[in-house]
This record gives C-alpha cells, structure tokens and sequence, in this order.
C-alpha cells in the first residue's frame, strides 16, 4: 500500500539514529557516512534491519549528505552512494513479514544560501534535485526531507522533490527550545511555508529532547492541517571531555513519546543518540494509543524566512512605496538598477511600522522578471518583512514565487477566466495569499451586490485547484470619489459584506478615494478608519504618511486591538501637533565649541562634528539665501578636507570621518533635490565602479569607500559583492569606465581580484584598477598588477581625484 | 565606566591610545545593545589527540597540518580542543541594513560584533578551562586557521569534524570564508602544565605593527 493511503490513519513508525550506531561501528568523525553504503554495506544493512525488527515502517536510506554540495569524495558518485544506500535499505527490508518502506533522506547541503551565504538558490535546487532523481530511481518509497533549518533551503529541497518525482514528501525542520529556527523562522511562518508547498506531512527533528519538543508540538498542531512527524533525539545533547552524548533512555524515551502521540503526532521515530532499543520500547508503548485527528485550520498566514504575519481581526499595514507609478525617482532607480534606493523603501517603511511590503518594479521598457528576481532576492537580504508580489506579468509572478522565501502574498487575481487560469495554477504549486480583486470580463460591477458577486466567483474558482479561501484576500475596490458620488459608500458595503458572507480576509489600496482632490490624506484617513471598521484587513498605504499612521494607531486603541493603549502612548506621548526639528541627541554632547561669531550653528560645522538632522535644517535654511554651487564650494567641500585631513593625520577616526560624511550626504540630497525642481542640470559627474571580488562576501570596506567618494562628487556604480570578473570587465565596457575599484579581505580571494584585472587588461585596456582590503600591502597589489592600493579609504578618494585630473 | 567589550570596540575601530569621542561611545553603546537584542550566538566544541611532529607536522584527529607556528603553539600538546563559534546571521543583516542607511553606524556595529564574538569565545574557552582543571589541564591561546602560516583551507576539515553547520549553523563559503560573517574557528591546545599565558592568540601574532594589536 503507499504509504500516502495509511498517513494519518494509523501511526507510523520511523527509524532512530544512524550516524551515532555507524560511529560505534568505526565511522571517524569527519568521514563521509555516505560511503559506508559502499564499503561496508552489510554493517549498514544490519542496521536497517535491527530497526525494521525493532518495529519501524519506514528506514531511511544513508543518504542524508548525498548531495553534490556536501558529498565530496574522489572515489564514489553521488549516484553510487544513493543506489547502494536504498538497496542496503531494501535488503533489510526483506523477510521482516510486514509492508516496509525505505526513504530517500536528504538532510542539509552545508552551505548558507544567498545572501547571507554564496550558495544560489537554483544550485541548491539542483543538487537536491539529481538526488531525488537517484532516490526515484532506485526505487525508494518516500522522500524525508530533514534535519533542516533554514525555509529557503528547505524550498530548494521541496521544489525538487516535487518536480523531479511523484513521490509522498515528508519534512522535518529543527527547532530550538523558544520554538525558532536558526534562522529566526518560527512555527506559523514553517507551516504556512510548508503547507503552501503542499508537502505530504511535516514536523521537528533532531536539536531537542521529546519532552521539549511537546510545547512546539502543540504550536505545530494549532497551525497545521497536515499530518505532524516527530523524531526528537534521545534528550538534549551534553557534553563531557568534548565529546557529545544523550541520555535519555529508551524506556523514558518511550514514556514521553506517549506524550507526543497524545499531543497529535502520527509519525513518530527518533534522531541522534536514538538506537533501535529506544525504538524498540517506543513501538510497545505507542502502537495501542488511539490517533488525534487532524483538524482543518483557518489562518490567513503570509510568511518571510525570520516570520510570519497572520491575518487576523487587527489590521495590518502594507506598505505600498515599492511601486514606479507616479514616482520619478524610482522609475530612475529601477532603470538605473539603483538597489540601495529600492531598499532604503523597504526599511524605511519597516521601521514606519509596515507588515508586508507590496513589491512592483513593472516599468513598460525593463526586464520586469528580471528585475523582480533581482528586488525580491536583495529585499530579503535587509528586511525579514513578508512581500506582497505585485504584477501582471505571469512570469515575473511565477519567478518571484519560485525564489521567495517564504509564503508571499500576490497581487494579485481578478475575476475574469483568464487571470484565473494563470495564477490559481502557481497558488497551487507555490503557496501564497492571493488578492482576488472584483471584477470580471464586464469590468468593475457599480454596486456592492456585484463585486460580492464576483468575490464568491473568485473563491469558488480556486476551491477548484484546492486552494482554500483562507489563502484568498477580497479587495473590492477603491473608486474615486470625485468622479463616482457613491464609490466610497459601495466599497464599503461590498468590504462588509465579504466580511460576512464569505469569512474571507480583505485588502484595498486606500489612496485612490481621493484622487484629483486637495489635501488627500485628509480624505484618505477618514476614509481609512472607515474602512477599518467595515472589516479592512490589510489597507494598502504608505506608512511614512502620518496621517495614515494616526488613523490606525487611533483605531487600534479605540477597538481595543492596543493593550493599554501601550503602542498609541508610546508613539505619541510627549508629541504635539508641529513637528519640530529636534537637534540631534549625540550632536548637543560635543557642542562646546564655538560655532560662528554670532553663536548660530554653520554648515561646516555640522558636518565636522557629524550631525545628520542640523546639516539637514541648515542647508535648507541656506538654500534660500546662497547658490547651491556656493554652499558646496564653501562650506560643504571645506568641512569634509578638514575632516579627511584630520583622518589621514589620525585625530579624526573612521566613524568620525563616516558620520561627517553620512551628515554630508544629507546636505548634497537636499542641494540636488533644489537643483532638480529647478530644473539646473547637475554637473556631470566621473564614473567609478566599486565591487568586492568573486568569492568575497565582506564588503563593508568597499561601503565606505563608496560613501566617501560619492561625497566627492563622484558617480559610484556599486557592483556589490561577490562579484565574477566577467561582470566587472562587462559594466566597464557598457559605461566606458576608466577607474575600478576591487576589495578583497582574504588570500583566498586575491586570486579573483588577479583575474579580474587581467580580464580588465585585456577588454578595456584603457582602465585603471584601484585595489583596497585587509589582506593587501602595496607589494602585493603590484604583484597582481594594480595600478593603486589604498591603504585607506581617503587613498582611494585622492586617487580618483588625481586620476581624473581634479583639484584637491 | 567603560567595560572590556566597549574597549575591544574602541580599539576595533582603530583609536589606538586615543581618546573616543562622546559620539562614537554613543553609536557603540547602541550597537551593543542592538546586538544583545539580534545574536543568537551558538558554540561547539569536541576534543581530538594532538601530536606535533619536527617543526610544523601537526595531527588533530585525523587533520593532518603543516604549520610552524601551530606547531609552536601546540608543542607537548596531547590533545586539543576543536571549536566554532558564530553570532548568527541577523548580525549579517543588521550590519547590511546600516550600510545603507547609516554608515558610521554599520562600521561601529562591525567592530562592536567582532568585540561580542571574541568576549564570548573567552567565556567559552573559560568554562572548557573549568572543566580541565579538575583532571590538571590547561588551555593554550587559540589559534585560529588563517593565523600565521596555518593554511586557513583547513576550514572545511574543521567545520566537518564539528559538524557545524548542522549543529550551530556555521558554514563556509567555497572561498573558505566563514558565514555568518560574525563566526570563528579555533584550535586550543591542551597542556599538562599550566603557563602563563593570555586567552587570546594575539599577542603571539607575528603581524607586530598591526593597528588592531593590543599594547
């Protein structure tokens, strides 16, 4: 029978552990377990066999590091060592008198994924995917997917398995004791993940004891609708004389297990320190206990790899910034590749108080799939915020899904078949929270019966492909009030009546009520905590909005959604209605010396002593009086030589020279933005690319170069890190640019920052490379042939300066 | 009051002797605090047989190392801890969000990182000498691969001997570069006699006019 049919329906039993029982047998710490299956393939089938006697269903295979990132050995094959691991399974299998299953397992690859690690997304899918492929092949009954604990890589694994075979998919992630992954992920954020993937059951393994595994158990069982496997190790590890050793015995192991049936479990086994005696007792105590059911749970969840954001009776905010329409400088940005500018969006709005961030970079004459990869990757890499994909581009959709990291929320579907047919289809194959919007092939129906009317026909659409309306949000539409007298009363009736009739969760886009209107947030707030109370889940906003942010802070505490009113008062105690320029804290503890003759506060002197908010007020204060090139020339350009001059003599230090800098920067953005409405062209400034080498993930030396020279006035192409040389020498040819910088921090990744400059040498012979990093002396940098090496990074800036023929 | 990790800060951000100015200790004491709010620091250790043959054969377990200064460091040494150590990956992206946002604030919160993750490993290594103590053993410095002539490739043997990445989460990149970037591998050798000595493999550096030196 397979094993899809008794899931769930009878308790299932796995093995214990495997590389503890391989130890004893000889196995050397360090040694490739993998290749036992191979060489000693009667141990490890006796092995197999002890725990098919001890009572197990399910063994699974030696195949835990079988994947190309991790196994890596000159004498087998990936392949070899899967097809001898399943068929010692199988043998074992044999003669024990009752249905046996063997599973391929895969455990982690290793290696960190992008971006905190170097591993990519796509190699990580296809090093688990070649293993499933042997798994399938030489006949294994399942997948276990285990022993893991960050959700991208678990996806990677999951995809795989999923599209390289038809195989039931089991998976079990380790949890510490507060309930969290490694990586930060808790409890909803997994399930919701997991289940969106449409895994077969999932659970915990391995990094606790049982005992400590029921408290997560029971949190597991409150958020999945699956089948829950737990496999705990035999206690909490411990250590004497640096060894590792568990020890909870098999007869306490058993006893607690009960616990875990009782909790909800209908998969049950053990991981390390287990051996088939706790086995052994775990069947005999557990195989009479009656089985919970298992309960179909209704959560709206949408979840980023550190957490989950459940849609809920309290609203939420999604943050609507990242979005080109109407927005100049992001449109910019976006042609431009401009990241920084896109994720300083996204952190801004973080700390604004956003849930979710809504993400479209839709622009008519850009590679939207692409760029929405390319966003979405880099978003997750400074915000653990979950994101709202937002596009009408079926691929760009499906690509982000596919490398997002977590349950994403999608914007969205509407009512007419045709977008119904595209995006339900990866709803079902990726997971994820769609927004349906109510309009359909007649368009935008006038009154609220209409739009409830094609809500239910979204709904019931999806009930079609097995997506639950719990994985569906209604918006009904915001319509502008200055062209439709009714909009805002239809919408919210229509939003009230989703509420009712269907239990669905609800979004709207807010702003648009007011459109051609003065003062719209006026409008857009009332109409805002309108909407609220007719049953809004998620409004659509911009968090930076104050009068927005008093909207929902105002309603949370008057429906009781704010205990003790703590966030409104701690937001707002202390504040009064203008907003004042607040000097900044740090700044009034150096203010003893003198300023000007007349006591007030110069520019210089704001930007010596590093202080961002008067740097900001002052210059704007003197855009009115003085030209911008002026301000510049005098007092900009000045307080940064003394600053740099001071840092190179060693009275001024690195964070010194940065916060003049940052303050600085402060100071140009508010020149260029007068510039800019004036409509004054900028100076044309010299390009210079800024990358840290192949193989190099240390970048922040880079950074600050890169902040120093863009004071300088030069135009910075950061490339970032880990950058190949073909990528460096490409953009160089592109722009025509004549000086790179490359860092580097360690021996290892000199040898690409070598290669990079002979690739430079050879396509753009006209370039000069400047070359800065720990690892570096100026020996060195001649050896590998650069032209310059900074020891610091004001090196770097009068090079450039020098380079291009410009005063110091 | 300036406490032992403010002034490792300090000294990361290359003061030197000098005096810090009131605005940096300020950035530092918030970064500090930002870092007990976002490490999930995580350690590991095993201990393995140690035989130094000649100047520079080293074997710990079944690593074999050709390094005269590990040698040097671990002569009549038999047996060695093997360690790793890391803050967890939101120091990564915290020092990544201030790079955008706030320079000087990521360069601060850099150093203080570096600061956190060496007070922990002394306390680690501490504890370990606690436990030695009882059978008369005691610890050498660390040394860590990369330190003088150890071939910092030995980075993988060690990340597998600890099985790191599944039991701290501690990988490497295929350039041999620790990730989380905020992590650490350590030999400590472990000796019969007790000398006088510092916790940290510093001092022993042969990189004598390094800024970042102690003294």
């Amino acid at each position: 029978m397979n094993i899809r049919e008794r899931l769930g329906k009878e308790l299932l039993f796995l093995d214990g552990g495997m590389g503890t029982l391989l130890q004893a047998e000889g196995l050397a710490p360090g040694e490739l377990p993998e290749t036992w299956n191979i060489e000693h393939p009667e141990k490890v089938e006796a092995i197999h066999r002890r725990y098919y006697e001890a009572g197990s269903d399910v063994v699974l295979a030696n195949t835990f590091g079988a994947n190309v990132c991790k196994f890596h050995d000159d004498r087998y094959t990936v392949e070899e060592v899967i097809r001898a691991g399943i068929a010692n399974a199988k043998r074992a299998g044999e003669q024990i008198g009752k249905e046996t299953y063997v599973a391929l397992d895969m455990g982690p690859t290793g290696k960190l994924l992008k971006p905190m690690g170097d591993l990519d997304f796509d190699d990580a899918y296809e090093a688990f995917a070649e293993a499933v492929r042997y798994g399938e092949k030489y006949g294994a009954d399942l997948i276990h997917i285990e022993t893991m604990s960050d959700t991208y890589e678990v996806k990677a694994a999951i995809l795989a398995a999923k599209e390289n075979s038809s195989l039931p998919v089991f998976v079990t992630m380790i949890f510490d004791e507060r309930g969290k992954l490694l990586t930060g992920g808790d409890v909803p954020s997994v399930v919701a993940m997991l289940e969106g993937l449409r895994v077969d059951a999932l659970g915990l393994n391995c990094g606790l004891g049982p005992k400590q595994m029921l408290p997560i158990l029971e949190d597991l069982r409150r958020y999945t609708s699956l089948p829950v496997i737990v496999k705990p190790n035999a206690g909490l590890p411990k250590q004497k004389n640096g060894e590792t050793y568990y020890d909870v015995e098999p007869d306490e192991f058993a006893r607690i297990m009960q616990e875990v049936v009782k909790g909800g479990a209908c998969v049950i086994g053990g991981c390390c320190g287990t051996t088939p005696e706790h086995i052994k007792k775990l069947v005999e105590e557990c195989k009479d206990l009656p089985l919970c059911g298992i309960e179909k749970k209704h959560d709206t969840i949408v979840s980023s790899y550190g957490q989950a954001v459940i849609l809920d009776d309290m609203p939420r905010i999604i943050g609507e910034r990242i979005n080109p329409t109407g927005k100049k400088k992001f449109k910019e940005a976006l042609k431009n590749e401009d990241m920084d500018y896109i994720l300083k969006e996204a952190i801004t709005q973080q700390d604004k108080g956003a849930h979710i961030l809504d993400v479209n970079v839709g622009l008519p004459d850009i590679d939207e799939v692409a760029m929405m990869e390319k966003v979405v990757k880099e978003l997750q890499s400074v915000t653990s915020l979950p994101l709202q994909i937002d596009t009408v581009d079926g691929k760009a959709m499906e690509r982000a899904m596919r490398i997002y990291n977590g349950k994403p929320m999608i914007n969205s579907v509407n009512g007419k078949q045709v977008s119904m047919d595209e995006v339900f289809p990866l709803i079902r194959k990726y997971g994820g929270v769609v927004v349906g919007l109510t309009i359909d092939e007649e368009g935008i129906p006038k009154d609220a019966e209409g739009r409830v009317r094609v809500a239910g026909k979204i709904i019931n659409e999806a009930a079609k492909y097995g997506i639950d309306k719990k994985d569906i949000v209604i918006d009904v539409l915001t319509m502008t009030i200055s062209s439709e007298k009714d909009g805002a009363k239809v919408t919210l009736e229509a939003l009230k009546r989703v509420r009712e009739e269907f239990g669905v969760r609800t979004v709207l886009g807010v702003s648009n009520i007011s459109f051609g209107l003065p003062r719209r947030p006026i409008v857009n707030s009332y109409f805002y905590a309108m909407a609220m109370q007719n049953g809004l889940t998620a409004g659509i906003i911009n968090p930076s909005s104050e009068d927005m942010m008093k909207a929902y802070r105002s309603y949370n505490a008057l429906m009781g959604f704010d205990e003790n009113c703590t966030n409104y008062i701690s937001t707002y105690a202390g504040t009064t209605e203008t907003v004042t320029v607040q000097a900044s804290q740090t700044g009034t503890a150096t203010g003893s010396a003198s300023k000007t003759a007349d006591g007030k506060m110069t520019l210089k002197y704001a930007i010596e002593r590093g202080l961002k908010e008067e740097a900001h007020h002052i210059t704007r204060e003197l855009i009115g009086t003085r030209e911008p090139l002026d301000i510049i020339q005098e007092e900009l350009i000045p307080a940064l030589n003394v600053v740099g001059d001071g840092f190179e003599k060693g009275t001024v230090f690195l964070p010194q020279l940065l916060m003049s800098a940052d303050a600085a920067k402060i100071a140009f953005a508010v020149i260029k933005d007068v510039l800019a409405s004036s409509g004054q062209e900028e100076e044309k400034k010299e390009k210079i690319i800024l990358a840290t080498v192949k193989g190099d993930i240390h970048d922040i030396g880079k950074n600050i170069v890169k902040v120093l020279l863009e004071n300088y006035g030069f135009d910075v192409i950061d490339l970032g890190k880990d950058v190949p040389p073909e990528a460096i020498v490409e953009k160089a040819v592109e722009e025509n640019v004549t000086l790179v910088g490359l860092s580097a921090l360690m021996t290892t990744t000199v040898v690409s920052m070598e290669e990079t400059i002979k690739l430079l040498r050879e396509k753009k012979p006209d370039c000069k490379v400047m070359v800065g990093g720990a690892v570096l002396n100026q020996d060195y940098a001649d050896m590998i042939g650069a032209d310059f090496y900074g020891k610091d990074a004001m090196q770097s800036v009068h090079y450039a300066q020098k380079f291009f023929g410009m005063a110091e | 009051m300036t406490d032992a990790r403010t002034k490792e800060a300090i000294r990361y951000l290359g003061y030197g002797r000098h005096a810090v100015d009131e605005q940096t200790l300020a950035l530092i004491d918030v970064s500090f605090g930002e870092l007990d709010q976002t490490t999930q620091a995580k350690s590991v250790y095993r201990i393995f047989d140690c035989k130094v043959t000649g100047e520079d054969q080293v074997t710990i377990g079944k690593m074999n190392i050709k390094s005269r200064s590990l040698g040097k460091n671990l002569r009549g040494c038999k047996e060695a801890v093997v360690f790793g150590a890391t803050l967890g990956t939101g120091v990564d992206m915290l020092m990544k969000r201030y790079s955008l946002t706030d320079m000087a604030k990521s360069v601060v919160l850099q150093a203080c990182a570096a600061a956190y993750l060496e007070e922990y490993c002394d306390d680690l290594q501490l504890s370990i000498e606690e436990e030695l103590k009882a059978q008369n053993k005691w610890l050498r410095p660390r040394f860590s691969p990369g330190y003088g002539d150890f071939d910092i490739h030995h980075q993988d043997d060690i990340l597998r001997m600890l099985d790191t990445a599944k039991k701290i989460g501690l990988t490497m990149t295929d350039s041999y570069m620790l990730t989380p970037t905020k992590s650490v591998t350590a030999l400590i050798g472990i000796s019969d006699t007790q000398e006088k000595c510092h916790i940290k493999g510093c001092e022993v550096c042969e990189k004598k006019d390094c800024i970042y030196r102690r003294n």
